[in-house]
C-alpha cells in the first residue's frame, strides 16, 4: 500500500504544481519522483503484482490508471518544448563514430575543440543548443555521454585536442576496466550492475536540458560494450524516458571479411531484439557497404577505421541538420523520424549519400551536381551505406524516402526531379500505402566549404533492409545448431536459468524480416505473423 | 482739324443752358471743368457749374440730385451727359452716334453703344476729348493707351481683372454692329486720294477700330468666337480694294488675339495661359509697332497699298497662325497642360513654315515656364504648388497619417497622388509615370524625416526642339528613387523585415513555430473568446526569446493576432474588399488555433511595403501553413505514443496497423501539402522575388514585385478560389485531428496491452478489474484488446478520410486541367507519387462521368 500512497501524494503534488506551471526545478523534483516510481513500479511490478491477493491486484490496477493520469500530468509540464537530444556513446565503436561526429559539428558550428565560439562565427545562422548546452563561461558543452568498459578508445580521446570539449563527469569508464570481452551477456550484465551510476550521469544531462526530445545511441551490434550494454541501456531509457525518442546509429558487422568477434551472431541477434523493441528508429550503418564504398567509390586499398567514421560522421552530422539549420520542415527528430516509419516495427533505415569524397582526392571526383543527378545518385544502390544483397525476385520497396538536399539549390528544380523520378519511375514504392521522395532542403555550415555546389543524402525505409537480419539469424542459427561458445553465455546472470533469450531474440528478429517481406505486397494490413518458434523446431 | 464745335450735341445743348442761365463761361469752360483730372476736380465745383447752368430750367433740382449720385460713382463726365441729357431736346447719347463723323476724327467713333454703361463712359469721354481738343491721336498711341491717357489709367484699364463683362469692351467691332456709318462718297476722288483714304481706314481696322470704308460684317462661325469678315466700300476702286481685302485678313487675327488676351488675364484660366497671353501680347506689341511705322510713313506721304502689303505681308502668316492656335484655345476651353499639347502640335504642324515655328516654339516656351515651375518643385522637393488645378499630378490628402496608420500606407500609395491624365502636356506624356513616382518618393523620404538635397540644382526648362527637360526629370527620378531605395533598402532594412516577416508568417524557421506551438497548443486549444491575447503575447514574447529568433534583430515586431474570422472569411474580405463582411459573422464555433495569426507590426516607411493588406495576405498564407503544421504536430504526436506498439506481440500489433497505415496516410497528405506550400510554392516564389530584388530600381517595383509574390503564392497555396480548395484542405485537416483525438482516447488500450503482456497470468480477472476505476468512462465498458468498435470507427475514419483527400485530389486534377500554368497539379503528384491513389481516383472520375 505504500504504493498507493506515495502514487497519491504525487498526484496531488502535480495538480498543484501543474496549475501554477511550476518552475523548472520543481519540475525535475516531479521527474524524479515519477521515475523512481515507475522504476519500481515497471521493474518489480511484475513479481509484486503475482504475489498479491487478488482484492490487491484489483486495487493495484486502480493505482494504475491513476499513473496514467499523472503520466499525462507530467507530459504538460515537462514536454514543453521537445528540441534537445542527448548522445550517448557506448563502447569501442561508438565512441569512434562519436568522436568524429563532434569533431564534425564543432567544425559545422565553428566551435574550436576547447569548445569555444570561434571568432568567424556568428550568432543567429544555426541552433547549437540541439547537441551543446554553454557553460557558464560560455564555452559550448556536447551533450554527450561517453561509455565504455575498456579504457583505449576514451583515452585516446581524453588525449586529443577535443578532450577539454567534453564534460569530464559525462565520461564513464568501468572500473573494473576489463571490457566486455566482445560478449554480450558480459555487456549487459556489466550495464546492470552499473545502472545506478550510468544512470546519475543520464538524468543528469536530461535534468540540464530544458526540454529533451531524445536519445541519439551510437554503438555497434557485433562487440561486446556496444551491444550488450547499449541493449540494457535502451531497455532502462525506454522505461523511464516513454515519452523520449530513441534513436540509434547502429555500426553492423562487416561480413566481407571474417571476424575475429566467434560469437558476433548472437551479439547481433541479441542486440537487433532489443533495437527492435525498444528503439524508435535505427540508422543502419553497415560496415560491409561502408568498407566497400571505401575501396570501390573512393579508391582506398585498405580502408582505415578512421576514414570510415569520416563516412559515418558526414551522415549523422547530414542527418541531424534540419535540426540545426531548421527550416520549414523537419526540425525536431520527431519530425524527421515520424514520416518515414509507418508502423512501429519498421524503423530501420538506411541511408546514402553523394557526392562521395575523402579529404584525399577532393580535386578528382568533383562532378556537376544538380538536384536531379544528386537525386537520382541516391536511389542507386551503390551510394547506399546497407550492403543489401542482390534482389533476386526484385520485390522490395521503398516504404518512404526523406532526401536532405543541402548547398546552392534552385528551389525550382526540386519539383522538376520529383517529377522526372516518379515518370521513369526509378524508385519502387510500397503498394499498400501513399508514398513519396520528401526533399528538404537545408542550409549547410558557412564554414565548411565543400566543392560541390550540391550534396546530398537520403534516409530511406527500404524492406530490403531485412536482407541484413535475415544474415544475422542465418549466421546465428549455424551457430546455434552447433551449440558453440554458449559457455561464455551461461555465465551471466540472465543466461543463469536457461537460453530461452536467445530463442525470443530469434523469434522477434525472424518476425520482423517476415513483417519487412510482407511490406512489400500489397494485403501487408492482414497480414500476420507467423509463429517462428515452430519453425526453428 | 477742323472742328465744329456747333454740330456736337454736348456743346448745343450746353449752350442753350449756358444762355438760359446767363451764366458767365461759355461751353468749352465746362466741358474743360468735367474733363480735369481727378486730382484737380472737385465734385462740389462741378455741381455747382451745374448747378449754375440750370438755375432757370424746370426740375432742375432733381436733376441735381440725380447728377451729384453720379458724381459720387460715376465719371463726371457721364454725370454731365446724363445732366444734359434732360434739357436736350434731342437724345444726346443717340445724336452722338448718330453724328456725322469726319475722317480725320475716327477715334470718336471707336466706340458707340447703344445703352451706354458707366464702364464705357470714360472711353467715350476720351474720344470726346480728344475730338473737342482736336488733337491728332496717332494709331500707334492706341496700342500703349497707358501712355495716352496718362492720369486715366485707374478710370481705364487696359486689363481690367476679374472681370468677364469688362473682359468683353475692348476694341472690337462687333457691339458696333448697329451702327450706320454715312459714307462720303468718295467715288469722285481719284484713285491715289482714295488710297490714302483706303490706308488710313485700313490702318484703323488694323488695330480694332471701324474705318469708314471699311465695315465689318459678323459672320458666325462655330463656338463663341466668331470670326470677322469686312467690306470694303464698293466706291473704292477695286485695285485698291483687292489689295486692301488681301490685308484685312490681319484686322480679323489682330482681335482675335487681342480678345484671348483679354479673357485670358481672369485668374481662372490658369497660370498657363496667363503666361501665354503676356507672351502674346508682347508679340501683339510688335505688330504696333509696325502699324505706328506705317502710319509715320502714311503721315509722310511715302506709303501705298502695294507697299503697304508689301511690309504687312510677313505679319499677315504670323498673326494668321497665332489667330489659328489662339482660337483653337478658346473653342474647346483648353487650359494648362492641354494647352500646352495644342501648342506642342502646333509646333510640329508648322514643319515648312520656319519663321512661324520659331516664333510659336518661343511661345510655347513663355506659356510652359509657370507648368515647368510647378513641375521643378514636384520633382525636385515633392511639393505640389497649383492653385489654378493645372498640374498633371494631384494630391488627394484626405486623411493623415496620425490619425489612420494601419491603413494609411496602403492608401497612401494608391490613392495620396494621382496623375490626371487631361491634364498631361503631350511633350510630358512619356514621362508622366516618373513625375509622379519622383515626386512620392521624395514625398516619402521627406515623411521619414530625411532632407532630400538634389545634388545639383536643375533648372527645369521646356525646350519643344530638344529633350532637355526630358533629361532633367529623368534625373530628377533617378535621384529620388535611388534615395528612397536607399532609406527603404539600406537604412530601414526592408529586406530584413521582410526575412522577417517569412521567417514567422511562413513558417521559414520551423524550431521557432514548434517551440511556440508547443507553448501555446493550450490555449489555442480553447474557444477563440475564452483565448486570453496577453497569455499569447507573455508566450510569444518567451518564445523568441528563447529560440533562435532571439538573434532576429526584428523579433519585437511580431505580435499575435487572433481574427475573429476564419480563413475562408479572410479569404473573401480581402479578395473583394468587403470590410464589414466580418461583422456579421458568427464566431462561436471557432477555436484560437482556428482564428490565430501573427502580426508584424512596422514603421513608417516599411509599412509602405509591408502595409496592412500586404499583412493580411501573409497572415493567409500563415494561417493554412500553421494549421496545416498543427495537424502534422497532432499526427506526430500519436505516432510517438503508438511507437510503444513495437514492444507488442505482432499478433496484437497486427489489430493496430488499420490506424497506423490510415495514421501514415494522413501525415503523408498534410506532410505534402506542407512541402508543396513551402518547397514548390512560397520558396521558388521567393527565390524569384529576391532575384527580382537585386535589379530593382524603383519602389514602385519593389511594390509589385512583392505584390506579385504573395498574389503568386496565395494563388499556389489554393487561397485565392473560395469555392473549392480551400475547404476542402480545412476539412482535411479537421478529420485528420478528429482522427488524433480519437487515437488518443484510445491510446489506454494500448498502455493496457502493455501491461497485459506484463501480468499475461491474470488476464481475465483484470477485464473486470478495469471497471473499478474508471466506470464512469465510455470506453470503459471495451476489454483491454482493442474490440470491433476500434477497428470500426478506425474503418469509418479511413473511408471518410478518403473520401475527402480523393475529392480534394480530383479537384486540384479539374482545377489544374483549366489552368495548365498553374502548380496545383504538383500536389497531386506529391500525394499520389506511387500512385496508390489511382485507382480511387479513377473510379471517382467514372462515377463522375456517369452522372
Amino acid at each position: 500500500m505504500a504504493y498507493y500512497q506515495r502514487t497519491y501524494v504525487l498526484c496531488y503534488f502535480c495538480q498543484i504544481v501543474n496549475n501554477k506551471f511550476a518552475a523548472k526545478s520543481e519540475n525535475n523534483k516531479v521527474c524524479k519522483c515519477y521515475q523512481n516510481i515507475k522504476k519500481l513500479l515497471s521493474i518489480k511490478f511484475k513479481n509484486f503484482i503475482r504475489s498479491q491477493s487478488e482484492l490487491r491486484r484489483k486495487k493495484f490496477v486502480c493505482l494504475i490508471y491513476k499513473c496514467k493520469f499523472y503520466v499525462k500530468v507530467e507530459s504538460l509540464i515537462i514536454e514543453a518544448m521537445p528540441s534537445e537530444i542527448i548522445t550517448l556513446q557506448l563502447g569501442q565503436c561508438g565512441n569512434q563514430i562519436g568522436f568524429e561526429f563532434w569533431k564534425r559539428l564543432c567544425l559545422e558550428h565553428g566551435i574550436s575543440p576547447s569548445g569555444v565560439l570561434e571568432d568567424f562565427a556568428t550568432d543567429g545562422v544555426d541552433r547549437k543548443d540541439v547537441f551543446f548546452y554553454q557553460a557558464d563561461d560560455d564555452h559550448y558543452i556536447p551533450r554527450a555521454v561517453l561509455l565504455d568498459l575498456e579504457p583505449r578508445v576514451i583515452h585516446s580521446i581524453m588525449s586529443s585536442p577535443y578532450a577539454k570539449l567534453y564534460n569530464p563527469e559525462n565520461v564513464y569508464l568501468s572500473k573494473h576496466g576489463g571490457g566486455a570481452g566482445n560478449n554480450w551477456a558480459s555487456g549487459y550484465s556489466q550495464g546492470e550492475k552499473l545502472q545506478e551510476e550510468v544512470f546519475d550521469i543520464i538524468d543528469r544531462e536530461a535534468d540540464g536540458s530544458d526540454s529533451l526530445e531524445g536519445f541519439v545511441l551510437c554503438h555497434s551490434i557485433a562487440g561486446g560494450t556496444g551491444s550488450g550494454m547499449g541493449s540494457y541501456i535502451m531497455e532502462r531509457l525506454s522505461d523511464r524516458f516513454p515519452k523520449k525518442l530513441i534513436q540509434t546509429y547502429s555500426v553492423f558487422p562487416n561480413q566481407d571479411e571474417i571476424s575475429d568477434v566467434v560469437v558476433q551472431p548472437y551479439n547481433s541477434l541479441l542486440t537487433l531484439r532489443r533495437l527492435t523493441s525498444c528503439a524508435d528508429c535505427v540508422v543502419v550503418l553497415d560496415n560491409t557497404a561502408l568498407n566497400r564504398i571505401a575501396t570501390d567509390r573512393l579508391h582506398i586499398q585498405n580502408p582505415s577505421f578512421t576514414q570510415i567514421n569520416t563516412l559515418v560522421s558526414t551522415i549523422m552530422s547530414v542527418s541531424t541538420t534540419t535540426l540545426r539549420y531548421p527550416s520549414y520542415m523537419n526540425n525536431n527528430l520527431i519530425g524527421l523520424t515520424a514520416p518515414l516509419i509507418p508502423t512501429p516495427q519498421l524503423h530501420f533505415l538506411m541511408t546514402g549519400y553523394t557526392p562521395l569524397t575523402t579529404d584525399n582526392d577532393q580535386t578528382v571526383n568533383v562532378r556537376k551536381t544538380t538536384v536531379l543527378d544528386v537525386m537520382r545518385r541516391l536511389l542507386q544502390p551503390k551510394n547506399m551505406m546497407v550492403s543489401t544483397g542482390p534482389d533476386k525476385t526484385n520485390h522490395h520497396c521503398y516504404i518512404s524516402i526523406l532526401n536532405i538536399i543541402q548547398g546552392e539549390v534552385d528551389p525550382t528544380q526540386v519539383h522538376k526531379s520529383l517529377q522526372r523520378i516518379r515518370e521513369r519511375k526509378l524508385a519502387q514504392f510500397i503498394p499498400w500505402g501513399p508514398a513519396s521522395i520528401q526533399v528538404a532542403l537545408s542550409r549547410s555550415s558557412p564554414y565548411v566549404q565543400s566543392s560541390h555546389r550540391v550534396s546530398g543524402l537520403m534516409l530511406a525505409n527500404h524492406t530490403s533492409i531485412c536482407s541484413l537480419f535475415e544474415r544475422a539469424l542465418g549466421q546465428y542459427d549455424k551457430l546455434k545448431k552447433r551449440g558453440a561458445f554458449l559457455d561464455q553465455f551461461r555465465r551471466e546472470d540472465i543466461f543463469k536459468d536457461d537460453l530461452s533469450e536467445l530463442d525470443d531474440s530469434r523469434d522477434v528478429v525472424d518476425c520482423l524480416v517476415q513483417e519487412y517481406e510482407a511490406a512489400t505486397q500489397s494485403n501487408y494490413l492482414q497480414w500476420s505473423a507467423k509463429k517462428g518458434q515452430e519453425e526453428a523446431h | 482739324m477742323d472742328v465744329n464745335s456747333t454740330t456736337d450735341p454736348m456743346r448745343v445743348a450746353l449752350k442753350t443752358l449756358i444762355q438760359h442761365s446767363n451764366a458767365t463761361f461759355t461751353a468749352d469752360d465746362v466741358l474743360r471743368e468735367f474733363r480735369t483730372t481727378k486730382e484737380k476736380r472737385s465734385n462740389r465745383k462741378l455741381l455747382k457749374i451745374l448747378e449754375i447752368i440750370s438755375k432757370n430750367q424746370a426740375k432742375s433740382a432733381e436733376h441735381l440730385v440725380e447728377a451729384a449720385k453720379l458724381l459720387e460713382k460715376k465719371d463726371p463726365f457721364y454725370c454731365l451727359l446724363n445732366f444734359l441729357n434732360h434739357y436736350s431736346d434731342t437724345n444726346i447719347m443717340q445724336s452722338i452716334r448718330k453724328k456725322d463723323i469726319s475722317t480725320s476724327t475716327p477715334l470718336i467713333n471707336k466706340k458707340m453703344f447703344e445703352t451706354v454703361t458707366p464702364d464705357c463712359v470714360s472711353e467715350i469721354k476720351e474720344r470726346v476729348v480728344q475730338a473737342a481738343t482736336g488733337c491728332v491721336t496717332k494709331p500707334v498711341q492706341n496700342s500703349s493707351l497707358n501712355n495716352v491717357t496718362g492720369g486715366h489709367s485707374p478710370t481705364t484699364p487696359l486689363f481690367p481683372p476679374c472681370n468677364k463683362q469688362h473682359a468683353e469692351v475692348p476694341w472690337d467691332y462687333r457691339a458696333l454692329d448697329n451702327l450706320q456709318f454715312p459714307q462720303n462718297n468718295i467715288l469722285a476722288i481719284p484713285i491715289s486720294s482714295q488710297e490714302t483714304l483706303l490706308l488710313y481706314d485700313l490702318i484703323y481696322c488694323l488695330t480694332g477700330m471701324r474705318g469708314s470704308y471699311i465695315t465689318p460684317i459678323e459672320c458666325m462661325t462655330s463656338g463663341r468666337n466668331p470670326s470677322i469678315k469686312f467690306m470694303i466700300s464698293e466706291q473704292i476702286h477695286n485695285s485698291l480694294r483687292d489689295i486692301a481685302q488681301e490685308m484685312l485678313p490681319l484686322a480679323s487675327y489682330y482681335t482675335c488675339i487681342e480678345q484671348f488676351i483679354q479673357n485670358a488675364s481672369l485668374t481662372e484660366c490658369g497660370q498657363v495661359l496667363q503666361a501665354f497671353s503676356e507672351a502674346l501680347s508682347s508679340l501683339i506689341h510688335d505688330y504696333y509697332l509696325l502699324l505706328a511705322q506705317l502710319e509715320a510713313e502714311l503721315n509722310a506721304g511715302n506709303l501705298t497699298v502695294h507697299k503697304m502689303l508689301f511690309y504687312v505681308r510677313p505679319t499677315l502668316n504670323t498673326m494668321e497662325v497665332l489667330a489659328g492656335v489662339v482660337s483653337a484655345i478658346l473653342e474647346n476651353e483648353l487650359r494648362g497642360g492641354q494647352a500646352l499639347t495644342l501648342l506642342f502640335n502646333k509646333i510640329s504642324a508648322l514643319t515648312g513654315d520656319e519663321e512661324s515655328q520659331k516664333f510659336v516654339i518661343q511661345l510655347t516656351q513663355l506659356a510652359a515656364v509657370p507648368y515647368m515651375e510647378i513641375l521643378q518643385l514636384w520633382v525636385q522637393k515633392g511639393v505640389i504648388c497649383d492653385p489654378q488645378q493645372e498640374f498633371l499630378v494631384e494630391d488627394n490628402e484626405v486623411i493623415r497619417r496620425e490619425e489612420l496608420p494601419e491603413h494609411y500606407s496602403a492608401d497612401y500609395w494608391e490613392k495620396r497622388y494621382t496623375i490626371r491624365r487631361e491634364r498631361i502636356p503631350c511633350f510630358l506624356e512619356k514621362v508622366s509615370d516618373i513625375i509622379l513616382r519622383t515626386g512620392k518618393y521624395l514625398n516619402v523620404i521627406r515623411q521619414c524625416g530625411k532632407k532630400v538635397t538634389p545634388p545639383q540644382l536643375m533648372n527645369l526648362q521646356f525646350s519643344p526642339t530638344n529633350q532637355n527637360h526630358i533629361t532633367v526629370i529623368q534625373n530628377a527620378y533617378r535621384f529620388a528613387s535611388k534615395n528612397l531605395l536607399e532609406v527603404l533598402l539600406k537604412e530601414n532594412d526592408l529586406m530584413g523585415h521582410l526575412m522577417s516577416v517569412k521567417r514567422y508568417l511562413l513558417l521559414h524557421q520551423g524550431d521557432f513555430i514548434t517551440q511556440f506551438m508547443d507553448a501555446c497548443e493550450d490555449e489555442l486549444a480553447k474557444n477563440v473568446d475564452k483565448v486570453l491575447p496577453m497569455t499569447l503575447e507573455n508566450l510569444l514574447g518567451l518564445t523568441l526569446r528563447l529560440s533562435s529568433a532571439k538573434h532576429d534583430p526584428y523579433k519585437d515586431d511580431v505580435h499575435c493576432e487572433l481574427l475573429t474570422y476564419d480563413l475562408v472569411t479572410q479569404m473573401s474580405k480581402i479578395m473583394n474588399n468587403e470590410e464589414e463582411y466580418w461583422l456579421s459573422h458568427d464566431r462561436l464555433d471557432l477555436n484560437g488555433l482556428e482564428c490565430f495569426a501573427f502580426r508584424y507590426e512596422v514603421k513608417w516607411p516599411v509599412s509602405l511595403v509591408l502595409n496592412h493588406i500586404a499583412i493580411s495576405k501573409y497572415q493567409m498564407l500563415f494561417r493554412q501553413l500553421f494549421y496545416c503544421k498543427h495537424v502534422e504536430r497532432q499526427l506526430c504526436k500519436i505516432w510517438k505514443e503508438n511507437s510503444i506498439a513495437k514492444k507488442f506481440s505482432p499478433q496484437a500489433a497486427e489489430l493496430y496497423r488499420s490506424a497506423f497505415t490510415l495514421r501514415q496516410r494522413m501525415m503523408n497528405a498534410v506532410q505534402n501539402l506542407e512541402y508543396y506550400m513551402m518547397i514548390e510554392v512560397i520558396e521558388p516564389n521567393w527565390h524569384i522575388f529576391i532575384q527580382n530584388m537585386n535589379k530593382v530600381e524603383n519602389v514602385d517595383e519593389v511594390l509589385s514585385f512583392h505584390q506579385d509574390f504573395l498574389d503568386s503564392c496565395l494563388k499556389n497555396c489554393m487561397l485565392t478560389d473560395t469555392t473549392l480548395l480551400n475547404r476542402s484542405i480545412f476539412k482535411l485537416c479537421n478529420i485528420c485531428l478528429k482522427f488524433c483525438e480519437f487515437i488518443q482516447k484510445s491510446q489506454r488500450f494500448f498502455l493496457d496491452a502493455e501491461l497485459k503482456s506484463m501480468v499475461c497470468d491474470s488476464n481475465d480477472e483484470e477485464n473486470s478489474d478495469s471497471d473499478v476505476d474508471i466506470s464512469s468512462q465510455k470506453q470503459s465498458e471495451s476489454s483491454l484488446a482493442p474490440n470491433d468498435t476500434f477497428s470500426e470507427r478506425v474503418k469509418r475514419f479511413d473511408l471518410e478520410f478518403t473520401g475527402l483527400l480523393i475529392g480534394l485530389l480530383k479537384q486540384i486534377n479539374d482545377v489544374a486541367s483549366d489552368n495548365p500554368s498553374d502548380r496545383f497539379i504538383n500536389l497531386v503528384h506529391r500525394i499520389n507519387f506511387n500512385s496508390f491513389y489511382n485507382q480511387q481516383m479513377d473510379k471517382l472520375c467514372a462515377k463522375d462521368s456517369m452522372m
